[in-house]
């Protein structure tokens, strides 16, 4: 018997039987379903990960950080380990680093913190998180979808995801953003404030806790145009760029401050030594500090020449004493969480499928108790056991076969639902790309079938070789 | 030629020991007719079965066309079954969701024979028993007189040299049965082939060249 007969009369045999042999099926297709969707979204998962990577070129890039026991973690831009530990970024370090081999370009970076971000004459807010890069380097590959990327004149303009427009529930096309503004809410303190616009108000001499307390939590908005919109993915979406040189002066404070205690104070204190004192009336004067002269830059991104060389140029870095971030490194240690949640997911996936495959167990059981007197008919006309064996095992192959055919089917049909559902509402489970789930690579469908009809016949096998092991003058005679 | 030497086989039923076989030895020439009798339990199906190659002997040797296959493998031993040897059962065993055309196919395709060749010489066996107009009929809806004769051709499918009907006639009318019988002993004449047929009908018997009788494992 060839191959294309066994096939046959086991499909013949499965048809007989259409309700059970689909019930089987649909157990194997629960089990490789689960299996399937969890891979599959892992594998998107990692895939719009590189893609993203490769999209900003986050591949030749290493983030220089000032803790040099800094651990990689999943921000691309921005600084980790303990940011007063280590030795401070400033020109002198991005002088020194543009002078390490195979960099290429290098932008320093600042962070500065501002509260919240919204389209001015809306009430929507969402975190601020702003980055401040030098728009002369070319280390970012910013994919910008309208308008234009940042140039070094550009003060109080920013660039800003997509998620962002998203987010603003602005509902019209996001060209329309070009041009409006955004205001960047920034913190203002106790007689203190960015160094923008008026200046904060000046404390009182008699000022107590009360007027303290209610300076606290007051913040200015500070404007700045859209001049470019990108969309960045899902690594950052909620980033938003503007010109360092800005970001420097968004990080500029000016404070009132008076020159010595005030009057009570001063008399108290002398009071104690027993001596007699006349206060003198303290004088406010208006300090202005800068972020970055006391802390220097929050990183520096370097762009590598070629992919190849970012572990040396990683390596030097860490030798003058800085942390070095790089995308892969951060990609190898996502790449290691995903790998443990597809270990469980597979293990939840694995316990559906030996359920699916007790099915089958049974199901060829019942099959081989209903031939009886058929598999004496066939010893009799010349069947070996070993024929008898394998086309048992074989129609059992064919259920694990069907079932991850059928499950196949269904994850494309669900993908294609995902799909439809994303497109027309924009939907999104965090940083799940859902729309990619049904895009299966070539080797997962091999996989899933060919494992699922292994699956099948490892089940048969038991009931296979019962039905081979019956004695044909038996057979014949049951009834 | 079969030659059975010795032959002995046991059966153990409820921890009793029954003789199905006992000692028997016997000389079956090419192209006879070998009528068996006896009451039930006396054996004759399993002799039957021995020369077959359905079942083995416990001892003894049985010998065809010079090959012992009482000692042969499964592979062999199916191998004879598949290539010289036809059944005819009393209850016909059919393969109630195939065709005719299809159950008459079912020794070729352990025979290895391809899927266009399996149907020309189903369909020209079925011709030679009278079925050309049944071909594709199911056994549900054919008389027990052609599902005998479905039987019949799929036993004579591989061209075998041994023909073993058990009881042919057991579920016939005796006018099909006559029928049945006819077909065999043309066979039989024409074609050379072996017929070795257990009977407890007398005027099957009749029909034979030779008529053996078992009793209690022995031929008598």
């Amino acid at each position: 018997m060839g191959f294309f007969d066994y096939f046959r009369v086991a499909l013949k045999n499965l048809i007989r039987q259409k309700t059970r042999t689909f019930l089987t099926i649909i157990a194997i297709t629960v089990g490789s379903l689960s299996l399937i969707l969890m891979a599959s979204i892992i594998i998107s998962i990692r895939q719009s990960l590189v893609d993203q990577f490769q999209q900003l070129g986050a591949f030749s890039l290493v983030t220089v950080v000032k803790d040099p026991n800094a651990i990689s973690n999943n921000a691309l831009i921005g600084s980790n380990g303990d940011p007063s530990e280590g030795k401070r970024i400033d020109d002198t370090t991005l002088a020194t680093l543009r002078l390490i081999p195979h960099v290429a370009e290098a932008t320093p970076i600042l962070t500065p913190y501002a509260k919240t971000i919204r389209l001015e004459g809306q009430n929507k807010k969402n975190w601020a998180n702003l980055t401040g890069f030098d728009p002369a380097s070319d280390v970012f590959n910013l994919p910008v979808t309208f308008g234009r990327k940042l140039t070094s004149d550009d003060m109080d303009k920013i660039m800003v995801g997509s998620q962002f427009v998203q987010d603003m529930g602005f509902g019209g096309h996001p060209k329309d953003l070009l041009g409006q503004r955004v205001l960047l809410n920034i913190q203002t303190g106790p007689g203190s404030g960015p160094d923008w616009g008026a200046l904060p108000q000046q404390p009182p001499l008699n000022a107590d806790k009360s007027w303290y307390e209610a300076q606290g939590n007051a913040g200015i908005d500070i404007p700045a145009e859209i001049v470019g919109i990108m969309n960045n993915g899902t690594l950052d979406n909620g980033q938003s760029y503007i010109n360092i040189a800005w970001a420097r002066k968004l990080m500029t404070r000016v404070s009132w401050q008076w020159d010595q205690q005030k009057p009570e104070d001063q008399q108290s204190s002398n009071q104690k030594l027993g001596q007699p004192y006349t206060p003198s009336i303290p004088k406010l004067s208006l300090v202005k500090e800068d972020d970055f002269t006391r802390n220097g830059y929050a990183t520096i991104i370097l762009k590598v020449d070629d992919q190849a060389n970012i572990t040396s140029v990683a390596d030097a870095i860490k030798k003058i004493g800085y942390g070095a971030n790089t995308a892969k490194a951060m990609l190898d240690q996502i790449n290691r969480i995903l790998t443990m949640v597809g270990i469980v997911l597979a293990l939840i996936g694995g316990i559906s499928l030996f359920v699916a495959s007790i099915g089958i167990i049974n199901t060829m059981i019942m099959a081989t108790f209903e031939r009886v007197r058929e598999i004496g008919v066939m010893r009799a006309c010349g069947a070996t056991r070993g024929t008898i064996r394998k086309l048992f095992t074989f129609e059992a192959g064919l259920l694990g076969f069907w079932g991850g055919v059928l499950a196949l089917i269904t994850s494309v049909g669900l993908g294609q639902v995902a799909h439809l559902i994303v497109n027309k509402t924009h939907a999104s489970l965090g940083n799940i790309p859902i729309e990619k789930i049904g895009n299966f690579p070539w080797w997962l469908i091999v996989g899933v079938i060919v494992f699922t009809s292994l699956l099948g016949m490892v089940a048969g096998l038991y009931p296979a070789i019962r039905a081979s092991r019956m004695d044909p003058v038996e057979a014949l005679r049951y009834e | 030629m079969i030659e059975l030497r010795k032959v002995s086989k046991i059966y153990e039923l409820g921890g009793e020991k029954i003789n199905a076989l006992d000692n028997v030895s016997l000389n079956v020439d090419n192209g006879d007719f070998l009528a068996i009798m006896g009451p039930s339990g006396s054996g004759k199906s399993t002799l039957a079965n021995i020369i077959g190659g359905l079942d083995s002997p416990d001892s003894g040797q049985v010998i065809v066309d010079d090959e012992n296959i009482a000692d042969m493998n499964d592979k062999k031993l199916s191998n004879y079954r598949n290539k010289k040897v036809g059944f005819i059962f009393q209850s016909f065993n059919l393969q109630p969701t195939l065709t005719a055309v299809e159950n008459v196919s079912i020794p070729l395709l352990f025979a290895g024979i391809p899927p266009g060749q399996r149907k020309k010489r189903a369909v020209q066996c079925l011709k030679a028993v009278g079925l050309e107009n049944r071909l594709n009929h199911k056994p549900g809806q054919l008389s027990g007189g052609q599902r005998q004769r479905v039987c019949i051709a799929r036993a004579l499918v591989n061209q075998p040299s041994i023909i073993i009907a058990d009881e042919p006639t057991g579920n016939l009318d005796s006018k099909k049965g006559g029928e049945v019988v006819a077909l065999l002993k043309s066979l039989n004449r024409q074609e050379k082939i072996t017929l070795v047929v257990i009977t407890h009908d007398r005027s099957v018997a009749d029909e034979a060249r030779e008529v053996l009788t078992m009793k209690d494992g022995r031929l008598t």
